[in-house]
């Protein structure tokens, strides 16, 4: 348990979304464990996982829902976004369609879920473009030159399988006001990173509300939680039939 | 003997209605509270596929080669004798207790005909009816005797003896399926001649292990009893379940006969056994063909199970791929859904792809119906079940959850949609797997509150998600320990997590049966539904593409709920339709029929159930249309009125014809929509994939298209290109005629015209919507062709003297309207007033007319036409179209606001005419007056009328154009050919227009009489048509025509009311 530490500590809900099989049970894997597993099972429903992140000022205790990817799960997520203050929107930098679908998701959170939810955009699997060579040792890391993205990829360099290219997502993001990561589960590159700007970007606020006196445990009641942005979510959980719970 | 106990349970079963297995209630009953129709719950009560259906029923005893005795039901399908006791007998009684009360009954058999080798008679006791029935496996013999009266038993036995003899055929695949059984190899060694010759493939275990310590498991006694208990009791196909049957599968099934076990208390068994080859055909067929599923099957193939060793090979990952893929094109309505990966590889490990294949389909079909569907509704209606279920059950822990706003399903989601299988280790999740085939859905509701139930203390010590899932992970990983790991008493500490959980699921939960669960489903389906329903429309409206930005919010969510609407309703009552067709035909496949057509109608008809069809062909565009729009409703509905009556239709016969319990129209109480012209260029235009049907987003960009754009050169424009066939920015004569048409067809039942415009013509006639259009339309036509450009340039000269033609065009118009509403009663008071407005009309347009063409050029036109010259084809382009709709003030108007507010969206819900039961003229009715328009207008049948005939004036505009145009080919003097025409009087190739044209030139002669005929009220075709002759403009003469006709002497009240009734 979370004790001794002078600095304050509080717990964040964090919703991973994202189209099947783009590496979001990596991602969460690698943050957690500092592991990666080539045939991890699908997500059936929602997985549930913690992982702290230290700050210079403060520990934010991460709780990871990752979500089921695939197109028929999404009736599901709002079960899972619920009161999130938090969410990676997860596409494969690989596959021009997974890019679609985040924005799908982008706009569903900014509609349905709690107002003021930090949102990262995260291109996976960057080992598989060209970029990856080296990066693993120097973290030039996002260079915004979008060379691979032109001209057939594919038959100009073989080891790249990019079809989205650095500038358009990251023109999305920009415009959508969202925080924006390339990263590869594989290798690890800039997993951490992606969390701990999530966790940078939490307002102070926020975790005012949940965190409160002593130790997160008991103050991360969902009492403080509902008072706050939790009425908003509450009827956009009701409207997607989970409303059992909230009366 | 019977032993008196027996006799008792007899009587009792004859007596107490509770004993009586569904089904039979709900013959008597005819229908059930809770939807299910009796042959489902047979169905599902016996695990037939969904072919059978329950045709007798028969108080009977069964008496079985080992001694046991049972009375029960012995119930007959198509191709099943089935039996269940209805209680247990007092040899019995005793052991059966044990099992939950609510479990199945203690007794039964699901016989397929085939496996019956012979039926005998008994004459042991004459007043005695009884069958000995030998099956397949010739060691048995089953005794029934029935407890009916004679003519019921004979009845009864008539019916089994033809359907089985029609079942003979099936004896090929009998022993195909026998032969592939593993109970069968393990009872005879290998040696019996229909019997397995090589140990029958038992999963994929039998090459990489099963998973557990068999020798824990103790699987080798297991096995031991189960030879025992299928050398007594039949195997496969001919077992008899009986007490030991159940408590066999409770302690855990031998994992060779696993397989074969789900299969049969599944009865997926069945499926295989009728369609041996489905399967592999299945794979035939569609090998190397790909789909979405396809690939989402690919990339999950390498992560089901991944940690079973067989899943590490070819072999287990071509066959799990096999499997999933060719349940994907066999049900490509669910298709492949993540979790089945799972659930299929785990079969796997136990059965082989045939038998999985079948399981795959039984589970998705009976056992979780709707989880793995495109919408998952099953899965959350489950999820809202199961809550209410803890809710009753545990209120403590309920309250708790609520307060600490843990939300359950995230934890128990994934216990149900792969039942339990990565939740549980392996060996516990199969465990569980027995059960929950041999007792239903209940099993996997009766596990998850037991977990829930022992976790109970520490649960309520817990205050969010995470730790209440690492709770239950936790639980999970210890279920082999012991449950009382300090007790005293040995055996009890023997007791693992596992039989404990199993102990408080059936005994604590024994009252959750599987009615509980269909009734809390049905009274959940509804809002669950709603609620995916919502979800789903607001994740499409987001994805409607750009086209849909230029339409209000709340008018797209109108789009999505009348597209689907309509979308569904419309195949519900074809549906229904078909059925009451297949009703009348035969009456006695009624009951099957229904059954099977019930099913598919309540699948049918939500979006929350998943995806059917999501593609409007015309018909549907036009009843989506309909609701939409006024002028999409056709005036004289085909079915019900004939079409030149209007509204003088008997109401009797009317009223009597939609009493009829099903309405057989295509349309159902909606209001039947018109088929235009229009309506076919419409949907002809929104149709971008040329897929003869729309999507919701084709209706929405098309309606975007119309609606969306608020400058009328736009609006003018998108009218321009609906008839611009060739897109070559020219429209035709064919054209400009159909561009009348279709103007008079929107407005034909009024629109909003502006409060200033075509006042005076509105004064001089009373209120009147269409009216002023009309006059615009027909000046409309008259302006097309004189501002049209010849397609060559030669004819050039003769384009001066095309108005003449023109004008007479229009006089041949007046005539023409007016001829066919010779039947309708004029007063010679208002003849009078049309003269006198007859000038007033003609000084209007000019004053209206800024480009001031209308009197000066008319006149002076006095030659060939040619406009009706075909020799002189002729076009109008997009900035002659503009210029001469902006040279009208109604038509401008209506171009600028009237043609897109003639389509309602959601502005008001109560105002648009989409409601159910309002027929086409009363919603028609109820519209104009809530636009304002009409109020005074009165009645519809005047409407009616006003709107035939602007409609017959364009269409007979066409006639004379395309007869003229024969003439003049004929003639080649085009000035005379009307003369000439009347003279030649060529009889067999006169038409009736011919002979109108020929009225309207005599017309003058006769005027007198025919104003005589009408005073006197006689219908004189002739005389009709010549009251209007000499009437300068055609807008005058449907001005009047229309006025005429609001005398109150119509018959349309009637109708109305008559509508309202029904």
């Amino acid at each position: 348990m979370a004790e001794g530490g002078p600095k304050p500590s509080s717990s964040v809900k964090l919703v991973l979304l994202g189209e099947a099989a783009v590496g979001k049970s990596s991602l969460v894997l690698r943050f957690v464990n500092d592991d990666f597993q080539e045939n991890r099972e699908p997500t059936i429903g929602a997985a549930f996982l913690t992982q702290k992140c230290n700050l210079p000022s403060r520990t934010i205790k991460f709780e990871i829902w990752d979500t089921a990817g695939q197109e028929r799960f999404a009736s599901l997520a709002p079960m899972y976004y619920r009161n999130a203050q938090s969410a990676l929107v997860v596409y494969d930098l690989t596959k021009a369609s997974s890019l679609a679908k985040a924005k799908h998701w982008v706009a569903e959170l900014q509609r349905q879920a709690s107002p003021g939810i930090v949102i990262a955009l995260v291109g996976n699997k960057l080992d598989l473009t060209s970029q990856s060579t080296g990066l693993e040792n120097s973290m030039g890391g996002l260079s915004l030159s979008a060379a691979a993205g032109d001209g057939d990829e594919e038959e100009e360099e073989e080891g790249d399988a990019r079809q989205i290219t650095t500038a358009e997502a990251k023109s999305y993001a920009d415009e959508e006001g969202l925080l924006f990561f390339e990263t590869s589960a594989k290798t690890g590159h800039n997993v951490q990173e992606v969390f701990t700007a999530i966790a940078n970007a939490i307002p102070e606020s926020t975790l005012k509300t949940r965190g409160g006196p002593g130790s997160n445990r008991a103050g991360n009641g969902t009492g403080g939680d509902t008072f706050g942005s939790g009425g908003v979510n509450l009827s956009a959980v009701g409207e997607t039939n989970k409303d059992g719970c909230a009366c | 003997m019977l032993s008196l106990s027996s006799l008792i349970s007899k009587a009792s079963s004859l007596i107490d209605p509770n004993i009586l297995p569904p089904s039979l209630l709900n013959q008597v009953n005819g229908s059930t509270n809770d939807g299910q129709t009796p042959a489902v719950l047979f169905r599902s009560n016996f695990r037939l596929p969904d072919s059978e259906s329950p045709l007798a029923v028969i108080p009977c005893e069964l008496s079985l080669p080992t001694g046991e005795h049972y009375f029960g039901r012995l119930h007959l399908s198509e191709s099943f004798l089935c039996f269940s006791s209805s209680a247990p007998s007092s040899v019995s009684g005793a052991s059966s207790s044990s099992s939950s009360t609510a479990g199945p009954p203690s007794c039964g058999f699901t016989l397929p005909l085939v496996a019956i080798r012979r039926v005998e008679r008994l004459h042991s006791r004459s007043y005695l009816f009884a069958l000995a029935v030998t099956t397949w496996h010739n060691d048995q013999k089953l005794t029934l005797q029935f407890n009916s009266l004679r003519s019921t038993c004979e009845k009864f036995c008539e019916a089994l003896k033809k359907n089985l003899r029609s079942q003979m055929s099936e004896m090929k695949n009998l022993r195909m399926l026998v032969g592939s059984c593993y109970s069968e190899w393990l009872v005879t060694g290998g040696k019996s001649k229909d019997g397995a010759k090589e140990e029958p493939d038992a999963g994929l275990g039998m090459v990489w292990k099963y998973p557990g310590d068999a020798k824990k498991l103790r699987d080798r006694s297991k096995m031991r009893l189960w030879a025992e208990y299928l050398r007594e009791n039949g195997r496969n196909i001919t077992l008899i379940r009986q007490p030991t049957f159940h408590k066999l599968i409770r302690v855990g099934l031998p994992n060779r006969l696993r397989g074969e076990v789900w299969e049969l208390t599944s009865g997926s068994l069945y499926g295989r056994l009728f369609n041996p080859t489905l399967y592999t055909d299945t794979l035939t067929e569609f090998s190397g063909r790909h789909s979405l599923s396809i690939d989402e099957i690919e990339k999950d193939l390498n992560r089901s199970l991944p940690e079973y060793p067989g899943f590490q090979s070819e072999e287990g990952i071509g066959r799990l791929r096999r499997v999933l893929s060719a349940y994907s094109w066999k049900n490509p309505d669910v298709g492949y859904c993540q979790a089945m990966n799972i659930v299929v590889a785990a079969l796997l490990i136990y059965m082989s792809e045939t038998q999985a294949f079948f399981l795959l389909s039984t589970l998705c079909d009976r056992l979780v119906p709707g989880y793995y569907s495109q919408t998952m509704y099953g899965t959350l209606l489950d999820q809202r079940v199961f809550e209410s279920l803890v809710e009753k059950t545990m209120p403590i822990l309920w309250e708790h959850l609520v307060k600490s706003d843990v939300q359950l399903s995230v934890v128990s989601l994934p216990w149900f949609l792969s039942l339990f299988i990565n939740s549980m280790p392996l060996v516990f999740a199969f465990r569980v797997l027995d059960v929950f085939f041999l007792e239903g859905p209940k099993v996997l509701f009766q596990v998850g509150l037991a977990i829930l139930r022992i976790n109970g203390e520490e649960l309520l010590d817990v205050t969010d998600d995470g730790a209440f899932i690492s709770c239950l992970k936790n639980y999970f990983l210890r279920l082999d320990e012991s449950a009382h790991p300090r007790s005293d008493n040995e055996k009890l500490r023997a007791v693992t997590r596992f039989q404990e959980l199993m102990v408080v699921a059936f005994r604590e939960f024994s009252g959750i049966t599987e009615q509980t669960i269909t009734d809390q489903r049905t009274r959940h389906k509804d809002s669950v539904l709603s609620s995916i329903e919502s979800f789903a429309k607001r994740t499409t409206l987001r994805n409607l593409g750009p086209e849909s930005k230029r339409l209000a919010t709340n008018d797209l969510g109108y789009i999505y709920d009348r597209f689907y609407k309509v979308l569904y309703e419309r195949q519900e009552r074809l549906a229904a339709i078909e059925l009451e067709k297949e009703r009348l035909n035969e009456k006695k496949v009624m009951s099957s029929a229904r059954s099977i057509s019930e099913k598919s109608i309540n699948e049918k008809g939500r979006i929350g159930l998943g995806p059917s069809s999501q593609l409007m062909d015309y018909d549907y565009f036009r009843e989506f249309l309909a609701g939409v729009a006024k002028w999409a409703i056709a005036d004289s509905p085909s079915q019900l009125f004939s079409p030149g009556l209007g509204g003088s239709l008997d109401p009797q016969w009317g009223s009597n014809g939609r009493k009829k319990s099903i309405n057989l129209s295509p349309w159902g109480d909606n209001a039947e929509p018109a088929d235009h012209e229009f309506m076919q260029r419409l949907f002809r235009r929104w149709d971008t994939d040329y897929r003869s049907g729309l999507s919701l987003q084709d209706v929405v960009a098309g309606l975007a298209g119309i609606k969306g754009k608020k400058d009328i050169m736009e609006s003018i424009s998108y009218f321009f290109e609906l008839y611009d066939d060739d897109g070559d920015g020219r429209v035709d004569r064919e054209g400009i005629l159909r561009i009348s048409e279709a103007l008079l067809f929107i407005t034909r039942r009024g629109w909003e015209t502006p409060p200033n415009i075509g006042d005076q013509n509105r004064n001089s006639e009373g209120k009147g919507g269409t009216d002023p259009f009309l006059g615009s339309v027909s000046g409309f036509i008259r302006r097309c062709f004189e501002y049209a450009d010849p397609d060559q340039q030669g004819k050039q000269e003769e384009v001066s003297t095309g108005v003449e033609g023109m004008d007479e065009l229009v006089d041949l118009l007046d005539l023409a309207s007016d001829d066919e509403d010779g039947d309708s009663v004029k007063s010679p008071v208002k003849e009078k007033e049309l003269k006198g407005k007859d000038k007033e009309k003609d000084e209007e347009s000019g004053e209206k007319t800024s480009l001031d063409i209308d009197a000066n050029t008319r006149p002076s036109a006095m030659s060939a036409n040619i406009a009706l010259d075909p020799a002189n084809p002729l076009h109008i382009t997009l900035p002659t179209f503009r210029m001469i709709v902006l040279a009208d003030e109604v038509l401008e108007y209506f171009f600028e606001t009237g043609f897109a507010d003639s389509i309602v969206l959601s502005t008001d819900g109560s105002k648009t005419p989409s409601g159910r039961n309002v027929s086409a003229g009363a919603s028609a009715f109820g519209n104009l007056g809530g636009g304002g328009i009409a109020g005074a207008k009165g009645l519809r049948g005047v409407l009616d009328n006003i709107v035939n005939d602007g409609m017959r004036v364009a269409q007979e505009v066409r006639r004379r154009m395309d007869e003229a145009q024969k003439e003049m080919e004929r003639n080649a003097v085009p000035g005379k050919y009307k003369e000439d025409e009347e003279e030649e009087g060529d009889a067999k190739s006169i038409m009736e227009g011919d002979r109108e044209l020929l009225k309207g030139a005599e017309a003058s002669v006769v005027d007198e009489a025919a104003k005589l005929a009408i005073k006197t009220g006689i219908p004189d075709d002739d005389g009709a048509s010549g009251t209007l002759l000499g009437s300068p403009t055609s807008s005058l003469a449907t001005t009047h025509v229309g006025e005429e006709l609001r005398t109150p002497t119509t018959p349309m009240p009637t109708r109305v009311e008559f509508e309202m009734d029904k």
